[in-house]
């Protein structure tokens, strides 16, 4: 069975076509730059060199066009006719309580998809069109949602509960979602098989560093809480979501501005964060780079993103009384030495010590980057949603070829 | 049928929001005026009206990016025949909408779809004129378009119901608004009820009785309002409001749409509102208020 893997995300699509039959990746991609000049769709299949193919790509729809097209080209290509995708896994951002697992793609489950819009504005829309884009491009081809919500949903109600009227919890569904949750899962359960230990046993934070941000406690193997909230903007700094902050802040602004909701809305999800703080980009390279050249703003906005990932190391040690291991991943997690340290600076009274040496080789792949002597283990594992993403699809598509009794999720 | 491509007719205020809109959605957009002077200074506008809404944090540069390279710009009306929605937004004059829908009724492919954003005419008048009445149908934007979440769809007589069922799909899904349906008649809901309160709100500033700010800020408060009345007309476009109540009047015969007196005289005076700096108000370049406003007080 041959699964094709679609990431959707604000300006990107990432995919991967995996044959589950020996869970080799075939082919895997990534279409950056959506809408903004010089979109690029880097292409590599698993026994030839890398392809970049660039022009303009101005919405997802064109995109997973351009991605299908080149699964199949005969140069690039690594299947020969459309019909040896077996089916399509997407990952969708919010899953609310209605998705608690993955569930098979059938015309109740997009009306209650588009019913979450609200609930994640920067990301639904464009897992929804991914999954209309397939529906029109592979029609007939079965299509599994795997929510970024779901891991998070065994969460105590001291973790989800807002200090808001309970009322609002049981009407609208207010309460703490928390993402990531396929990427806080994998690295977790790869934490437990390189630590060799059962997860059962083990106490940890992952630290899910990308455009995107977030982290989480998982204790026993269940995400107990998580930085992200109702919507993906709580929490972490983000390139350009403010993360936490005093929710009088944004009545404030809106009054004396004069803002819209629409305006207050776009205000917090795409112009602020280190894009915000630093007025200079929302990518942590340059950011980076631009801070070792002494700009104070870049500075600024490094500080504040380290320091808050930091606290939120406390807290969760705190929450789940105790550490044993740190993870990070995700781009910034995995190729950003310098968050690393920043991160875990001043932590060694709770036993994490980072070593300099491995923390700056480490990019990219994984490894430990803590001291031999270090109580708490700090790791680096590069993410790997997609391959979730393909198990969760072959399960589901071979349930719901299975009697009714058997299948799950709606 | 799925809506690929829409030519949209006239590029005011309104053809430009339009425009901005549909193709904000993903949809190609042919942008046609009178000349190539006037629809490149609306696609200057398009884009300045973007930076404003950058700076206001409602709008990323690579999304305003995404949505010019949507828009195409013409002087060509032949352009029509590829496009399967026409979304006309020229002033609002019956003859002249009538010679356009003529014209455009030759040219456009048989089942595409021939929409008027007049607020104040007979969709049914306009269709008259077509050998396709029942493609004909109303959708009535109210300004600003990007951000005002509603849209009248109006029917007119010969309109069918395919026609209906096809732009109320499109606008409540595609398009993203919130969708109330009206029957052919003069003014709608919106612009009939909103009229009288504007030309109201004239007479009472004409009459000395209370300063045009005073005004706004008492119907702001008082009621909830956005905006207030004589900021609203002049973002409207003080021309725009009294051809309404022109036509209202006409069609109605009812002297609450007689145009006030101030009206008449600002707009012989070539003052039409924000759009030419001056109306009740004063405007800069951006479209702040600035100086003093018309006032009749005495003391």
């Amino acid at each position: 069975m041959k699964i094709l893997v679609l990431n959707c995300g604000s300006s990107s699509v990432k995919y991967q076509l995996i044959d589950m039959d020996n869970d080799l990746v075939l082919a895997k991609g990534l279409v950056s730059r959506i809408g903004m000049s010089g979109a690029v769709l880097s292409h590599k299949p698993h026994d030839r060199n890398e392809v970049k193919i660039s022009g303009e790509m101005l919405d997802h729809i064109v995109a997973v066009e351009h991605v299908i097209a080149i699964l199949l080209s005969p140069n690039h290509g690594v299947i020969k006719d459309k019909s040896e995708i077996s089916a399509v896994g997407h990952r969708v951002v919010h899953g609310g309580e209605k998705f608690p697992d993955s569930v098979f793609i059938t015309p109740e489950v997009m009306l209650e998809l588009r019913n979450c819009i609200d609930l994640a504005p920067l990301h639904n829309p464009h897992n929804i069109r991914g999954i209309n884009a397939c529906q029109r491009i592979l029609p007939g081809v079965p299509q599994v949602a795997v929510f970024d919500t779901a891991f998070h949903q065994k969460m105590p109600p001291v973790a989800y509960i807002y200090g808001i009227p309970y009322v609002l919890y049981k009407r609208y569904g207010i309460r703490r979602y928390g993402f990531h949750g396929t990427s806080h899962f994998y690295v977790s359960q790869r934490t437990s098989q390189l630590m060799n230990k059962s997860i059962k046993e083990l106490k940890i934070i992952t630290c899910h560093l990308g455009n995107g941000a977030s982290m989480a406690a998982v204790d026993q193997g269940i995400s107990v809480d998580t930085t992200m909230g109702f919507t993906p903007l709580e929490g972490l700094l983000m390139g350009t979501r403010s993360g936490d902050l005093d929710p009088a802040i944004i009545l404030h602004i809106m009054a004396r501005e004069e803002l819209s909701l629409h305006e207050a809305n776009t205000l917090l999800n795409k112009h602020s964060g280190i894009q915000g703080i630093s007025g200079i980009s929302s990518d942590m390279r340059d950011i980076i780079e631009e801070s070792s050249k002494g700009n104070a703003g870049a500075k600024l906005a490094f500080d504040i993103y380290c320091y808050r990932i930091r606290k939120y190391i406390g807290a969760y040690a705190a929450t789940m009384g105790g550490l044993d291991v740190l993870v990070f991943t995700a781009g910034v997690g995995e190729n950003a030495p310098l968050v690393r340290k920043a991160s875990c600076e001043n932590l060694e009274f709770l036993g994490v010590k980072i070593d300099s040496q491995k923390n700056d080789q480490m990019i990219g792949k994984e490894g430990i980057i803590s001291t031999d002597d270090s109580r708490v283990k700090v790791l680096v594992i590069p993410t790997n949603e997609e391959l979730v993403i393909a198990q969760d699809t072959e399960r589901i598509v071979e349930e719901q070829a299975r009697p009714r009794e058997t299948s799950r999720g709606l | 049928m799925a809506i690929k491509k829409v030519i949209v007719i006239g590029g005011g205020v309104m053809g430009r929001g339009i425009s901005r809109l549909i193709a904000a959605t993903g949809i190609e957009v042919i942008l046609l005026d009178l000349n190539q002077k006037i629809v490149e200074q609306s696609m200057k506008l398009i884009g300045e009206e973007m930076n404003a809404e950058i700076e206001k944090w409602g709008l990323t540069k690579s999304e305003k990016k995404a949505i010019l390279s949507r828009i195409k710009p013409t002087v060509d009306l032949n352009q029509a025949c590829g496009c399967d929605m026409l979304i006309e937004a020229i002033p609002e004059d019956l003859k002249s909408k009538q010679e356009l829908f003529r014209k455009i009724d030759k040219l456009c492919p048989k089942d595409a779809i021939m929409v008027t954003n007049t607020s104040t005419l007979s969709i049914t008048e306009i269709a008259s004129v077509t050998t396709h009445p029942e493609k004909v149908i109303g959708m009535h934007f109210l300004p600003p378009v990007t951000k005002i979440p509603l849209v009248e769809i109006v029917r007119g007589l010969k309109t069918s119901r395919e026609t209906f069922e096809l732009i109320k799909k499109f606008a409540g899904e595609q398009l993203n608004k919130t969708v109330v349906s009206v029957y052919e008649y003069p003014g709608y809901v919106t612009t009939r009820i909103i009229v009288p309160l504007l030309n109201e709100a004239m007479y009472v500033l004409m009459e000395g009785i209370a300063s045009a700010e005073d005004i706004d800020t008492a119907m702001k408060l008082g009621y909830g309002f956005d905006i207030g009345p004589l900021a609203l007309a002049d973002m409207m476009g003080l021309d725009e409001v009294m051809s309404w109540m022109e036509n209202l009047l006409a069609e109605l015969s009812e002297h609450k749409y007689n145009p006030c007196p101030l009206l008449r005289k600002l707009v012989r005076a070539g003052h039409l509102g924000k759009k030419t700096g001056q109306g009740f108000f004063k405007y800069d370049q951006e479209g702040n208020k600035i100086g003093e406003a018309i006032s009749f007080i005495k003391w």
